[in-house]
């Protein structure tokens, strides 16, 4: 089972604000160049469907909800990624009324990759650590290891 | 055909047991053909047994009342009939098993379909219902072709039974049908260009948005065992009998693949087309087909 | 018709992916995380005043200061870098790390001032105001 899941990370991606660059750039590491799908990378329609949560921008006062909601529509062990700079340490826009912070407020992030905004190579990079991560996890565990009902 | 035979053939060959690694093998051919032809690396070769057996591993989420009721049993029931429709193929010639009909093939067949369409309305979700109606729509537009196609193979034929028509010398209106039945495939397979029913930037998921964990597993696994009979149903109108048993199997297998290639490059050749000019399409194809078919059917009776 | 001819192109041309874990190269003028050498550094505060997103920061005492740069919340803009007088920044032509805990890549120094020059002891010859003096006259 670690082993399939090692090899099948199934991506959910969620802009919570970000300007986009991020996302372009995550979009980018499917095509043929960087090929993620060499890893078994397939980017879901659902979030239901995705075993990993790729989250870019910084946490804007609206999204708030939305990202709390995906996050516990995500089934089964989960990992989170917050890719770029944004995620992290809301970045450039440090000093703005509309955030509401780095995402590590608000649910708990495994890998956060550098940049703004990364490279494709690097997003892979943090993907695959997010995969070995996440295989292992137990399946009744929540994402900071306590157990769920 | 007495129980045992038929449940051998329904679960171990060609059956359940045989059909679901050839499943994972076509699903995984669709996806290495569609990169390598977009200049890719796809991906390894166990992906889908990588991605089923991740899937049993996730938690579903929990679901109530009759649509959660229904939500579970439906990818069991759309597993089960799909499982059938392989069994029912005639790989082996002059085999026994299942008095293979035509037209219970074709039923199961669609069984997968409106189970789908089930299932988008049952789970409440809008990118559901939206989903669910167009493979709806769809369905209703490419079965007009579909079982037109049937129809006048069987009746050109003068049976409905797959393993005559198997094992019957091929004729004019057979690959007039089997053409229209291979204009079909890409809508029953949710292949491009008419993959209008699982758009990802415009519905999220479609029909499957609320689905989970094992449920899902089964689904996929339902959609590979689609493309086994789908296919083998076009080889099976397609391949030369040959005397020799194992020759005609190899035929009926390499028929098989070759039919997946020739979708997936129709897949990465076209676009997704929107739900009206699918509709469209279905429509003046099947009036294409009408006008050939009828012409000749003229032709050769006249001939005769 | 044209899409399938391209089509056969790419399946005769193979693929272009470069395979994971390879990486292809980054460009000439890349801009990744920033170096900082201590021993250039003269305390001017510049890089912290420029950076746009507060990633450097600066705390002045009277014997030493600490200059810390924190990755996660740099957005590589080069800012910092091109307003260094004295050529203490450089920016690494590499992709930054990708870390599993916020901050863990935060580096900070601490850096002496050097100490006052001495007042002098003596005041200034007085000869030397003389015979100014008595040019001018």
């Amino acid at each position: 089972m670690c082993y399939s899941r090692r090899h099948s990370p199934w991506l959910f991606h969620m802009n919570s604000g970000s300007c986009n660059g991020c996302d372009i750039e995550l979009v980018a590491s499917l095509t043929p160049l960087y090929d993620a799908e060499q890893l078994g990378v397939c980017l879901q329609g659902s979030p239901r469907h995705a075993d990993i949560l790729c989250i870019t921008g910084p946490v804007t006062r609206n999204s708030v909800e939305a990202i709390k909601t995906v996050y516990g529509q995500v089934c089964g062990p989960k990992a989170v990624v917050a890719l770029g700079s944004c995620p992290a340490s809301t970045n450039v826009f440090i000093d703005s009324r509309v955030l509401e912070g780095p995402l590590n407020k608000h649910i708990p992030v495994d890998v956060f990759v550098p940049g703004c905004p990364p490279r494709p190579d690097a997003i892979l990079q943090g993907v695959a650590k997010a995969v070995e991560i996440l295989a292992e996890r137990r399946t009744n565990k929540a994402a900071n290891g306590e157990e769920l009902a | 055909m007495n129980l045992t035979s038929a449940l051998a053939r329904l679960l171990i060959f060609p059956g359940l047991l045989f059909a679901v690694p050839i499943a994972w093998f076509f699903l995984w051919t669709e996806r290495k053909a569609v990169a390598v032809m977009q200049e890719r690396v796809g991906p390894p070769f166990m992906q889908p047994f990588f991605d089923f057996i991740k899937l049993m591993g996730k938690r579903v989420p929990e679901r109530s009342g009759i649509g959660g009721r229904l939500m579970k049993a439906l990818p069991l029931i759309a597993l089960a009939s799909s499982a059938g429709a392989v069994g029912l193929l005639p790989v082996l010639p002059a085999s026994g098993g299942f008095t293979g009909d035509l037209i219970l093939l074709i039923a199961l067949l669609e069984v997968p379909s409106m189970c789908l369409i089930a299932a988008g309305f049952s789970s409440r979700s809008i990118f559901g219902e939206i989903g669910s109606s167009r493979e709806a729509i769809l369905s209703v537009a490419y079965n007009v072709v579909f079982l037109l196609a049937i129809v006048s193979i069987a009746a050109a034929q003068h049976s409905f039974r797959l393993e005559t028509l198997a094992q019957l010398p091929a004729s004019p209106m057979r690959w007039l049908g089997v053409l229209a039945i291979f204009v079909c495939l890409p809508a029953k397979l949710h292949l491009n260009p008419f993959s209008v029913a699982n758009a990802e930037q415009e519905i999220y998921a479609g029909p499957l948005t609320e689905y989970a964990g094992h449920e899902l597993a089964l689904w996929n696994l339902a959609h590979g065992l689609e493309w086994v009979a789908a296919t083998g149903l076009v080889a099976t109108l397609v391949t030369p009998r040959v005397g020799i048993w194992w020759l005609s199997i190899v035929l009926f297998a390499v028929i098989a693949f070759a039919v997946v290639l020739l979708l997936s490059v129709v897949a990465t050749w076209t676009a997704r087309l929107n739900i009206d000019s699918a509709v469209r399409f279905y429509w003046r194809c099947a009036l294409v087909f009408i006008v050939l078919a009828l012409s000749s059917t003229l032709f050769l009776r006249l001939h005769s | 018709m044209k899409m399938l001819t391209m089509l056969l192109q790419n399946l005769r041309r193979g693929s272009l992916t470069v395979r994971f874990p390879a990486r292809p190269a980054v460009s000439e003028d890349y801009r990744g995380l920033v170096c900082f050498d201590a021993t250039r550094c003269s305390g001017c505060s510049m890089c912290a005043f420029r950076c746009t997103s507060r990633a450097i920061t600066f705390r002045n005492s009277k014997t030493d200061y600490k200059w810390s740069y924190e990755p996660g919340q740099c957005t590589y803009c080069g800012a910092c870098v091109e307003g260094c007088q004295s050529n203490a920044l450089t920016m690494e032509q590499a992709c930054p790390p990708v870390y599993l805990a916020p901050g863990a890549l935060k580096t900070s120094y601490t850096i002496q001032r050097n100490p006052p020059a001495p007042k002098p002891a003596a005041p200034l010859p007085a000869q030397g105001a003389n015979s100014a003096a008595g040019d001018a006259a």
